[in-house]
């Protein structure tokens, strides 16, 4: 049975009609209008994804992998691409997840950007993203990935710049955009050189030249390289990271959707994706596992030393990728997904809680300045507990099953490789459950700060009341914040709950048999090795809870204050590092050749052409002289040495 | 063919010679826009008397045709002429071409 999928096709197009809709109405749509076309088309979209998954699901095992062909695309003799989506087991659940919980977000975003100017451009740019994931994730060939790969690229870089009055919304924006086109640049020379070997960008045959060995080693390596540079420059690892935390400047529910749900697992999603490249050159595949051991443990530290309540979220996410990616690197992909996804559900939520906060107390983010909130949003705190016991991965919380489930795969992979990242992966439990549990204490307990007292006085005199439903002022919160907000948060905080039992460890698997139809793993953990991982990363989450209590109770930082605080809190100046290795040489390069080519050649060239024609027109100017008689005598006087010269050349 | 009465040709045309290169003079010479134009006039009608001529020798109408279109286009330009003039004299300038040089170079 070969289905039609019609709604693959309705869950790619619906977010686009959004975004033209919006950009083509322009004034003519009213605010509000704009941000609920963008909901509706994006639920419209989720709406089509999930018929297709129906379609596919009653589909037989084995045919549950279609490529739906629109159109001839680009064609260059043999090789001819066309414009092509897929529909698999693994599409079908990133196409949920994007829809979904980019649904819920862009609903959220109604209620948190109302108010603001320029909504309009918000909301078409939100729309444009979801658009610009499915590409990426319904990619029927590499191609197409590399499209799509590049216009999230692009929408990141529109919201995180959306405040664009800010410079630091600006300078972080194109540091994303500079950093993922790096990304992007290595990623395609993958594809080249994958082109140059087999001819095509289809994922088939390009697989099939990889597992039969058509590809050598050493190209399968530098293809694999290529593409895991784009997969680690999109999802923010070592040593691409440093977009991300400055990422933080757009508004929460971009931080939300784009820098945590979706777009930055986008790599996860790649090496699942062209998992037969990867195998092909294992090396590579132990790389990227590495990365996301570095990632996951770095990133956890300096997430205990941030004061920004969205950078230690940010940083979050940076630890989480980091275990997708030790899934993915030893080819545990169906728990990879599985761990995106219930990671797209608690960050989402952690972030759309922690925008509630940052709203009600008119866009303060610093923690030292918050506190005591736990009374006064009680909504709220219920929410973001959720998500912390989520995240540190505390049963039954979604965090638990899927975390888990990775380091018992890097168990189950053995050897050194398998036992550092074992380890690793361990340790990286214990600091989850420090910085998590640290940013929770510093927000919601201990004595409100003046800030929130000050904020809080008035929040809570209104009744709650129709009118905040829209545009409301800034000041007058009435309880914590619009429906539109309030509601999806409390969907994600069912999902961070239940999300879990989609894959029960011992019990039933059905999401990794789903992932397995498109990327059969490669390790296969036992259930006493599940059993004794769970029970010490769960022990160790409670001892990073414990350690996070201690210090808060004793009214300390975790990292002691100090040096080593110092070195955290300024993200071991990799930053400063990369500035003086690639930002200041490359300045000083470009001025020396400014000063010694540009200026005296090119310019100095063009000057002088310019002087050059100036002078010649001044000299021609002078036969103008605008007297008539005297262009009657020209005249006259060529008329007679014309005749002269006809009567003696005859 | 009729038989020709009066001077032969080259009278016409060593006629219609003195009166082109009188008009011509006048044009290059005067300062006057008002004299300028007539000079023009009798450039043109120094041509008309040399069509007339070469008509009246050839014994065909053309030339005299051709002569015609030379007065009605002469009338028009007759036309422009006086109303630039009319112009500049409403702008209270002064009635002199070389006074008249904006488009310098």
């Amino acid at each position: 049975m070969s289905g039609t999928f019609a709604g693959a096709w309705v869950c790619l197009l619906a977010p686009l009609a959004g975004f033209l809709v919006i950009l083509l109405g322009g004034n003519r749509i009213r605010r509000q209008e704009a941000g609920w076309i963008s909901t509706l088309s994006v639920f419209i979209g989720f709406a089509g994804a999930v018929g297709a998954l129906v379609e596919l699901w009653q589909s037989d095992h084995g045919d549950r992998h279609h490529v739906l062909r629109a159109f001839t695309w680009l064609r260059a003799g043999d090789f001819a691409p066309g414009l092509e989506i897929t529909v698999d087991t693994l599409a079908i659940v990133m196409m949920l997840v994007v829809t979904g919980v980019g649904g819920l977000i862009v609903l959220y975003s109604n209620g948190y950007m109302a108010g603001e100017d320029e909504q309009r451009r918000y909301f078409a740019y939100m729309s444009f993203f979801v658009f610009s994931m499915l590409v990426l994730v319904q990619a029927g060939n590499l191609l197409l990935m590399l499209v799509g790969w590049g216009l999230v690229g692009l929408a990141s870089y529109l919201l995180i710049g959306f405040y664009h009055r800010r410079p630091d919304a600006i300078a972080a924006a194109k540091k994303a955009f500079v950093i993922n086109a790096v990304g992007d640049a290595l990623f395609a020379m993958g594809l080249f050189l994958l082109i140059a070997k087999t001819g095509t960008v289809d994922f088939t045959t390009a697989f099939d030249a990889a597992e039969n060995g058509e590809l050598t080693s050493t190209v399968a390596g530098l293809i694999a390289l290529g593409l895991l540079g784009g997969a680690v420059a999109k999802s923010a690892q070592i040593p691409f990271h440093t977009w991300l935390p400055d990422a933080m400047e757009g508004p929460t529910p971009v931080s939300a959707l784009i820098h945590a749900a979706t777009m930055v697992t986008a790599g996860v999603y790649l090496i699942c994706r062209v998992h037969p490249i990867f195998e092909a050159a294992p090396s590579i595949q132990h790389t990227a596992a590495i990365l996301g051991l570095v990632t996951l443990l770095v990133a956890g530290l300096i997430g205990l030393a941030q004061h920004d309540i969205k950078r230690v979220i940010a940083y979050s996410t940076m630890s989480q990728i980091g275990y997708m990616f030790v899934a993915a690197g030893i080819g545990a992909y169906g728990f990879a997904m599985f761990h995106l996804v219930t990671h797209a559900f608690f960050k989402a939520l952690l972030f759309l809680a922690a925008g509630v906060v940052i709203h009600h107390l008119d866009g303060e983010q610093d923690i030292r300045r918050m506190g005591g909130l736990r009374r006064l949003m009680p909504y709220t705190h219920a929410v973001f507990l959720i998500g912390t016991l989520a995240l540190v991965g505390i049963p039954p919380l979604a965090g638990f099953w899927s975390k888990d489930a990775v380091l018992a795969s890097a168990l189950a992979t053995g050897g050194g490789l398998g036992w550092v990242l074992y380890v690793g992966g361990l340790a990286g439990a214990l600091l989850t459950g420090a910085y998590s549990f640290r940013l929770y204490y510093r927000v919601f307990h201990g004595p409100p700060s003046e800030h929130v007292v000050a904020h809080s006085g008035h929040g809570h005199v209104h009744e709650h009341g129709p009118e905040h439903g829209g545009a409301h002022d800034r000041h007058a919160h009435a309880g914590e914040g619009p429906g539109s907000m309030l509601w999806p948060v409390g969907i994600l905080a069912a999902l961070s709950v239940v999300g879990g039992l989609l894959n029960v460890a011992g019990a039933w698997h059905p999401f990794t048999h789903w992932i397995d139809e498109t990327a059969e793993a490669l390790v296969e953990a036992s259930v006493a090795e599940e059993y004794i991982t769970s029970a010490i990363a769960v022990a160790l989450g409670l001892a990073g809870y414990l350690i996070a209590k201690r210090a808060f109770d004793g009214g300390r930082e975790i990292v002691p204050e100090g040096t080593a605080f110092t070195v955290l809190s300024r993200k071991l100046y990799v930053d400063e590092l990369y500035a003086a290795l690639f930002e200041r040489p490359l300045q000083a390069a470009s001025a020396t050749i400014r000063d010694a080519f540009e200026r005296p050649v090119v310019q100095g060239s063009l000057d002088r052409i310019g002087t050059g024609a100036q002078e010649a027109s001044t000299l021609a100017g002078r036969v103008q002289t605008g007297l008539l008689r005297s262009y009657a005598f020209a005249i006259a006087a060529s008329v007679v040495v014309l005749g002269v010269v006809f009567l003696v050349v005859r | 063919m009729i038989a020709m009465l009066g001077p032969e040709i080259p009278f016409y045309l060593v006629v219609s010679g003195i009166l082109f290169a009188i008009g011509a003079l006048g044009v290059m010479l005067r300062r006057s826009p008002l004299i300028v134009l007539l000079s023009l006039e009798i450039m043109l009608n120094a041509c008309n008397l040399s069509l007339i001529g070469f008509s009246r020798l050839l014994g065909d109408g053309d030339g005299q045709i051709f002569a015609l279109s030379v007065m009605a286009v002469a009338a028009a330009e007759v036309v422009v002429g006086l109303g630039l003039i009319v112009a500049i004299a409403r702008r209270r300038l002064d009635l002199d071409v070389d006074e008249m040089q904006e488009l310098r170079g």
